[in-house]
């Protein structure tokens, strides 16, 4: 039986809601410094063991389509998306939103998150770009989206302090040189970087140096491949850390493996030998006085008279497959709730709490992801490696942002595999093998010309991710609806989501700039956006399709003013001063680089604050006036 | 990021072996779908049984098709000297598609619904991995000197060596360029 129903009536000084990256990261954090954490999670934590972990493996080598979710178990009493959720409409337009998410925006928003021990970090790929300077003021340098209540400087140490708990790879010296970054002095990675792709270097030899044209802007943008800083194993570097060097991170459940990544290509949906970072990681790290409760839906956060949250409800089950729960409360000084963006806000609206500013699951974001592919003359060593190592950086930055968005023009590693579904379609295709029984079969190539031609065909493979930037949009958002519920009675989250014309124009830019380089390729463009898509949508004439990041952000907005934000700087809910939220949903844009490391900063940093709530809450003898309620940023001078 | 032929996920339900397995064919059978299949996939013999799953393969074939269909298209094609170009007859070329298929990515595909009706089989027309294995040992990733994603790691860095044939290429940003000192980086 669950141990989640044992709890009930007990008191900690923290509780965590989820055991998904932030989660896990507070939870180390605060174990350490000697608070006592209860950890809830919503889901199993099956793949903490080995066995559990060679289970999900099997599961995915067994699955027809390897989506992210596809190696993990599904769960009823805590429902997942998945990316196959979203299908084309009855009529061949729009679409069709299937899963446990309900949709009824404009446009889906066609990715997914895991529900279980370890969250969404399961399936990462494992790039830790941080953010620009720029990004954080983009509403007052290029006049859409929000600006951060805090800048790059403000995150500095605890980006340096996030890159250690992932333990990240790459070439800082390199960051600085390409992009601007700055880091602190002598500043290097925990580890060299991972190498280049071959992929990469052809993209170097033909494109390093040359120029392309911003259609939109008439800017001239300098091609230049630069590696991607990761989080995942690679060769420790001695000189990080003044010295004293890095001790990579082994995998969970099978100790002294998995501490350099042996190119296995599949870090998202799963790493087989656990080279790439995941929060199960941090997990192992954790003192004893963290405590982790599976199988713990939590409902509701319960909240005093005087404002300040006292608790949680949660429901306890035994049995994924025909969950049937129990209702329990737990209490304690602190609440972090650190579900993910969709599901903290779903949380909140459900627990009808800190929402005064009326901002609780607006402003959803995500990195459309607009996909090019093509076919070089000659062979690149596709399927090898990570997902993607290098990209081109500098259409993340420049006054081309005032007029449509940015975007990270990321090089792809797996040929067409998102793009076209490859190589299992390369192989239906040759066969003469439609996507459906009822449509007519083409003739099939047999016996060496097939493999000759396969080869030759997949070999030659490359694509694109344009990942570009969503500003930050009231209407796109998470709501409730009591009609929607799970199998436990839970409100489902509804999503509402658009492209703003922002957007649009910068994926119209992006495709205008992806014919450029097939061009100085001398690549055959492959790139086609058909109608049916679900994502499909026609801007000035042209047709796109895109698909989702998985970067869900902005659904409990960080800011610097109680009417317009959910959180202050230090991710604290402004209504309730012992309520923090933490997560991607406190980004207030979601700016040019891949969230979780800019997530996992923060969530660091919120630490600091919540030790010294904590601190001054247990400071003994001390009597505190209680004259009615103040957020602590405005009780204090 | 989509691996097998783009069908339904009705099909993972029924990711395993076929059911009630029946006793293994002899090993002179299993030679008889060896030959044919170097015919369809252009793979020898040898790098055929390397993969460990010719027998399974051919108890699956004959799982989801039946003795006879699989008894047809095996005398059709010797028939041919085992060229499947001269093959004739939906049926024999769409079963022809499939086992190929399975080869290569080692998922069942789905017959044509035509051929699904004429050979009237018992089991659903979806499509399906037919073991864990079968996609560990799938003939595709061979085609362009892979080896299947999340299977059969080749090691740190080997992704950046140059497949076959192609020359070697520097790495991008190299050689490390200095940095002035006032941020960080360099090694
Ligand atoms: C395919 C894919 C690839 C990605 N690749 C990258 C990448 O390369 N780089 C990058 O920076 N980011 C990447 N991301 C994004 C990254 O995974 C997320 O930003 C990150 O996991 C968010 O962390 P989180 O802790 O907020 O949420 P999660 O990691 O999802 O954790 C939330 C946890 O809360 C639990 N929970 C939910 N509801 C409840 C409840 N009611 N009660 C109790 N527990 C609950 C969940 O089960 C889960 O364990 C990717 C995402 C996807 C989908
Ligand atoms: S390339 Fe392979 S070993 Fe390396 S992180 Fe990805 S899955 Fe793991």
């Amino acid at each position: 039986m669950s141990p989640a129903r044992d709890l009930d009536g007990h008191r900690y000084d923290v509780i965590v809601v989820g055991a998904g990256w932030a989660g896990s990261l507070v939870a180390k954090r605060l174990g350490s410094q000697g608070w006592r954490v209860l950890v809830l999670e919503a889901g199993t934590t099956t793949l903490d063991t080995w066995a559990g972990h060679l289970d999900a493996m099997n599961t995915f080598y067994s699955s027809l389509i390897k989506v992210p979710n596809a190696p993990y178990r599904a769960n009823t009493a805590a429902p997942s998306p998945s990316v196959l959720d979203t299908v084309p409409g009855k009529d061949g337009h729009g679409y069709q939103a299937l899963g446990y998410l309900v949709q009824d925006g404009p446009l889906p928003y066609g990715t997914d998150y895991l529900r279980a021990g370890g969250g969404t970090g399961m399936h990462w790929l494992g790039l830790t770009p941080r953010m620009l300077p720029q990004d954080f003021k983009v509403r007052t340098q290029f006049g859409y989206g929000r600006d951060w209540p805090i800048g790059y400087d403000d995150l500095q140490h605890w980006y340096c302090e996030a890159e250690r708990e992932i333990g990240v790879a790459g070439d800082a010296a390199e960051q600085t040189e390409e992009i601007g970054l700055p880091f602190p002095e002598g500043y290097v990675f925990p580890m060299h970087e991972i190498p280049s792709s071959y992929v990469d270097r052809v993209m170097a030899k033909h494109l390093n140096g040359k120029t392309v044209f911003d259609s939109c802007t008439d800017e001239p943008v300098e091609l230049r491949v630069v590696n991607t800083p990761h989080g995942r194993n690679s060769t420790p570097n001695p000189a990080y850390d003044g010295g004293r060097g890095f001790r990579p991170q082994d995998a969970v459940g099978l100790p002294n493996y998995g501490e350099r990544c042996v190119g296995n290509a599949s870090c998202t949906p799963i790493c087989p030998v656990q080279a790439k970072y995941n929060p199960l990681k941090t997990q192992a790290q954790w003192s004893r006085k963290v405590t982790l409760v599976d199988r713990a839906v939590v409902s509701r956060v319960l909240v005093a008279d005087n404002g300040r949250v006292t608790g949680v409800e949660y429901q306890a089950y035994d049995d994924p497959a025909t969950p049937v729960a129990t209702t329990r409360t737990v209490e304690a000084d602190v609440v972090v709730v650190a579900a993910h963006a969709i599901e903290s806000a779903r949380l909140l609206l459900a627990s009808e709490l800190a929402n005064s500013s009326d901002q609780v699951g607006r402003n959803l974001m995500d990195h459309p992801v607009m996909l090019a592919w093509g076919l070089m003359p000659h062979q690149v060593g596709p399927f090898r490696g990570p997902g993607s190592t290098s990209a081109f950086e500098r259409f993340r930055m420049g006054e081309s942002r005032r007029e449509h968005s940015p975007w990270r023009l990321v090089i792809a590693n797996w040929g067409w595999t998102w793009a076209a579904g490859s190589p299992g379609s390369d192989v239906a295709e040759m066969l003469g093998i439609p996507d459906s029984p009822f449509k007519p079969r083409g003739k099939a190539r047999y016996g060496p010309a097939l493999r000759e031609q396969l080869g030759d065909r997949i070999g030659r493979q490359v694509a694109f991710q344009f990942e570009l930037e969503q500003d930050a949009q009231p209407g796109n958002r998470v709501t409730i609806d009591r009609r929607h519920r799970d199998a436990l009675g839970n409100c489902r989250p509804i999503l509402s989501y658009d492209l703003s014309d922002h957007v649009k124009k910068g994926m119209r830019a992006a495709l205008d700039v992806s014919h450029q380089i097939f061009e100085l390729l001398g690549a055959e463009e492959r790139t086609r956006y058909t109608s049916d898509a679900p994502s499909y949508f026609e801007y000035e004439g042209t047709g796109y399709t895109f698909n989702g990041a998985g970067h869900g952000c902005g659904t409990h907005v960080m800011g610097d003013d109680r009417k317009t934000s959910v959180v202050d700087q230090w991710q604290r809910s402004w209504d309730h001063a012992n309520l923090y939220l933490v997560g991607c949903g406190s980004m207030p844009s979601i700016g040019t680089s891949n969230p979780s490391l800019t997530m996992a900063a923060l969530a660091l940093r919120s630490v600091e604050r919540i030790h010294q709530d904590l601190t001054e809450l247990h400071r003994p003898l001390v009597l505190r006036p209680t004259p009615g309620y103040a957020h602590p940023t405005e009780a204090r001078p | 990021m989509t691996t097998g032929v783009p069908l339904t996920a009705t099909a993972l339900a029924s990711a395993a072996t076929p059911d009630a397995p029946p006793a293994a064919p002899p090993a002179k059978d299993v030679d008889r779908f060896v030959r044919l299949s170097v015919a369809l996939t252009g793979f020898d013999a040898f790098e055929l049984h390397g993969t460990g799953l010719a027998e399974f393969y051919l108890r699956t074939v004959v799982a989801q098709v039946g003795r006879p269909a699989y008894d047809d298209l095996r005398k059709a094609l010797e028939q041919a000297g085992l060229d499947p170009e001269k093959l004739e007859g939906d049926v024999h070329q769409d079963l022809a598609r499939a086992v190929a298929h399975l080869w290569y990515l080692g998922v069942w595909p789905p017959l044509s619904a035509a051929v699904h009706a004429e050979l009237r089989r018992q089991v659903a027309n979806d499509a399906f991995t037919v073991a864990p294995e079968a996609y560990v040992q799938g003939l595709v990733w061979r085609t362009f000197h892979g080896h299947p994603q999340g299977a059969k790691a080749p090691g740190f860095g080997t992704w950046a060596a140059p497949p076959p044939g192609e020359p070697e290429l520097p790495q991008p940003g190299r050689p490390v360029r200095g940095h002035g000192g006032k941020t960080g980086g360099g090694r």
